[in-house]
């Protein structure tokens, strides 16, 4: 996946940076989708597919803790997806040409 | 409490910005204009910095992306031509962002104005400066 796609899918909803901001903020979080939800104001349902992108992009990894399902930042993988994006803003001139 | 502010559209033939029957001098205008636009380059800084990281943030400053981050038309702009559709959704973090700083209500279903939202949050700010 190229830097601009990996943008792409980090920016494709107002959730999606919403939980970008919270993880980042927050890097040492581990909680169930229905916690993160009511973290940014919102419902587990409402959350749930975006979530599920950044689960498959590998920012977000899941696991289980006694009987509960919960999601966390995988630290080196964002570093990694951070700057590919960093790499990728490198090319592109403020006019809108690469 | 009865505030008129003068903008773009005003008919105040001196374009100044009134509260009640005091008009602010052109001084205190350009005072609330740069603490505004502190705030405004503040906001945008942290959202952008904690949505991409600072690596991201630097590369965006040194490209100029807040060199006229007050000037709404401009920044987004250039947002456009760094993100795309993803602009739209960095600039609603940002006015979420700098709403919760100034106490305004924010709606994320709202019908959603960039320009709009950061006249509001500037006229906010005026009568917040006007206040103290």
């Amino acid at each position: 996946m190229s830097g601009g796609d990996v943008l792409s899918t980090l920016l494709a909803s107002e959730i999606r940076a919403d939980l970008l901001v919270l993880f980042h903020r927050n890097p040492g979080l581990i909680d169930t989708v229905d916690g993160i939800a009511r973290r940014i104001g919102r419902t587990s349902i409402t959350v749930n597919a975006d979530v599920g992108e950044l689960l498959q992009l590998g920012l977000l990894k899941q696991k289980r803790i006694g009987a509960s399902e919960v999601v966390y930042l995988d630290r080196a993988k964002d570093r990694q997806i951070l700057e590919s994006v960093a790499n990728h803003l490198k090319t592109i001139n403020i006019g809108g040409e690469k | 409490m009865a505030a008129r502010i003068g903008g773009p559209s005003s008919t105040n033939p001196h374009d100044t910005f009134e509260w009640g029957s005091e008009p602010v001098d052109s001084a205190k205008r350009f005072t609330a204009e740069t603490a505004f636009s502190a705030v405004l380059v503040n906001t945008v800084r942290e959202a952008v910095g904690n949505a991409l990281g600072h690596n991201v943030l630097e590369i965006l400053t040194m490209k100029g992306l807040l060199d006229e981050a007050s000037n709404s038309r401009e920044f987004d702009r250039k947002l456009h031509s760094l993100f795309g559709n993803g602009a739209a959704v960095l600039e609603r973090i940002v006015v979420k962002d700098l709403n919760r700083r100034l106490g305004i209500r924010y709606d994320s279903e709202a019908r959603f104005d960039y320009e709009k939202s950061l006249e509001t949050a500037k006229q906010v700010c005026f009568v917040e400066s006007r206040l103290k």
